[in-house]
């Protein structure tokens, strides 16, 4: 069979189906733009959740770690070096005490008490340190079990620092964030799925005639089957774009003019309706090819 | 009910008769053998039937209102599986046949039923015309075939009208006209003429007679009497799901029954 003619039937079907049944074909697209716009919303909204979380992880994600006033600059680079071979550390900082008494100084408020301990001759009393970015904020504490037992540490009550609490918080907000956005989008998928499932099935049981005849004169289950796919891919499809450009527009309605709402940058946004419009796809042709095949049984 | 119309020519009946000599010696195209049909109800609509048909046949399959005379239409498309016993067509076991296979043995045959299974939103051509579209779109000359399939039927004058405007009879040599476009060369027809008044369905046993004069295998079911008795070509006649006579120029009622 020549696939050309072949496909221009199947498109011209999958058209005349859609114009032809009109009411169904506007009850799905507007259930399926409805529930498309559900997983849309979800996505964003974990994304930007998910973007202030990394924030907070990032900020998180750092292993300061205090040096004893007698190690020499040598040892202190050969710690750094065995420390950020690791693979979970990103990068590494070395900070001096006079860089230590400085930050001191200024994010605490203790220039003054700083300046009175060295005129008194005790010097600077805060120690230098070695700041380890890691990659993964679980990678933290363990990083920090490894370095404790390094003799190159200050000999205080709190050789190492890393905020603690926060680290196994983060953790528990991240994952209830993609699990619920996860749930969310899979089951507005599922629903979108069953909505295109049980509207193919009508517009199968509406053209029974047509499908009974089409099998009777010899054609084959591709033939019946692809003008309901492809119709439910462009059904699919429109669902999507109309979602797109609700979500679009509300975005930049909430964006006060400086873009769109909750950060998204451009990027993210069509990466989101590039994947909304593969999903209507995916989610329309599934569901017809589920629909139309009790059609298909004899 | 009566006919008033005239029999068919007798050049049909005696190029039929030529061509049934002449198919003696080939073998069956239909074959039933010890056939058993029973739906899921636990109805026996088939029991235990067997038969042959040649190529070039005219067989009438006769019987009251569920007999089963469409079950062995509907096995014959494999629309129905038989429960025993095996049906075959061209030598292929229908039990056998694949899925997939199926569209190939449904263009080995016209198939043509009692409610005309026409698509109303359609015009007469593209009616006629969706049989080769939805099986072979690139088929070419596709209008060519169209309008030797509506010639043959007598409809050439109608391309362009919808079945709706058109009278019963017309309605079915639009049917007859679908199922010719593939040439077949098993022609079944399910209570063809049941919609139709007397005429009409003298008209379309006529065109189904021409039809097996050009060389295709006819089998109908039917339990319009006058046209069995009209035609005698060969009878099989079924009761409550069992073959109980097969006559090569048979009539509906065997001599002495009582009419239903």
């Amino acid at each position: 069979m020549n696939p050309i003619p072949a496909l221009k039937f199947v498109g011209r079907v999958a058209l005349q189906n859609i114009l032809r049944n009109r009411g169904i074909a506007f009850a799905s697209i507007l259930t399926i733009t409805l529930t498309l716009l559900g997983a849309g919303v979800a996505v964003v909204v974990v994304h930007a959740l998910d973007g202030v979380l990394h924030t907070e992880e990032s900020q998180a994600s750092v292993l300061k770690v205090f040096m004893a006033d007698h190690v020499g600059f040598a040892s202190e680079v050969n710690l750094e070096k065995n420390l950020g071979r690791a693979a979970t550390v990103a990068s590494s900082t070395f900070e001096n005490k006079d860089q230590a008494a400085q930050q001191a100084g200024s994010s605490l408020g203790l220039t003054q008490a700083i300046k009175l301990l060295e005129h008194s001759g005790a010097g600077n009393p805060l120690p230098a340190s070695l700041n380890f970015h890691l990659r993964n904020i679980k990678a933290v504490s363990q990083l920090n079990r490894e370095v404790r037992t390094s003799a190159l540490l200050d000999t205080g009550p709190h050789p190492t620092d890393y905020n603690a609490d926060v680290v196994p918080r983060l953790e528990r907000y991240i994952f209830v964030a993609q699990l619920g956005g996860g749930l969310v989008v899979g089951v507005v998928g599922a629903v979108a799925l069953v909505i295109i499932t049980i509207s193919v099935r009508t517009a199968a049981y509406v053209r029974r005639r047509e499908i009974e005849i089409m099998k009777l004169v010899g054609a084959t289950d591709w033939f019946v089957r692809w003008p309901f796919v492809l119709e439910g891919v462009i059904v699919g499809v429109i669902s999507a774009l109309v979602a797109s450009v609700i979500l679009l527009g509300v975005g930049l309605g909430f964006g006060g003019g400086q873009g769109l709402a909750l950060g998204v940058g451009v990027n993210f946004a069509v990466l989101t309706v590039l994947a909304l419009i593969v999903a209507g796809g995916a989610l329309g042709s599934i569901g017809s090819f589920v629909g139309v095949r009790r059609s298909l049984a004899t | 009910m009566s006919i008033s119309t005239s029999p068919p020519p007798p050049v049909v009946k005696a190029a039929s008769a030529v061509s049934t000599e002449s198919t003696r010696n080939e073998p069956p195209i239909i074959v039933f053998q010890k056939v058993t049909k029973v739906y899921a109800n636990g109805q026996a609509a088939i029991k235990e039937a067997s038969f042959t048909v040649r190529p070039r046949d005219f067989v009438f399959v006769v019987g009251a209102s569920g007999a089963g005379k469409s079950t062995v239409i509907r096995l014959l498309i494999r629309e129905e599986r038989a429960t025993q016993g095996h049906v075959l067509v061209e030598g292929q076991d229908l039990a056998r046949l694949k899925h997939r296979h199926l569209p190939r043995l449904r263009r080995k045959m016209g198939i043509v039923f009692q409610d005309f299974k026409l698509l109303p939103s359609l015009t007469v051509e593209q009616n006629v015309a969706f049989a080769i579209q939805v099986t072979d779109p690139g088929r070419p000359h596709l209008k060519e075939k169209v309008g030797e399939a509506l010639y043959i039927v007598g409809l050439e004058d109608k391309l362009n009208a919808y079945p709706t405007e058109l009278s019963g009879g017309e309605q079915q040599r639009v049917a007859i006209a679908r199922a010719l476009v593939h040439r077949p060369r098993i022609f079944l027809a399910d209570e063809p003429t049941g919609n139709l008044d007397p005429d009409a369905g003298w008209g379309i046993v006529q065109l189904l007679q021409q039809i097996n004069h050009r060389g295709a295998t006819v089998v109908m079911a039917t339990h319009n009497r006058e046209v069995v008795d009209l035609c005698r070509r060969r009878v099989l006649a079924i009761e409550d799901g069992r073959i109980v006579r097969d006559e090569a120029e048979g009539a509906y009622l065997r001599d002495g029954d009582a009419i239903l």
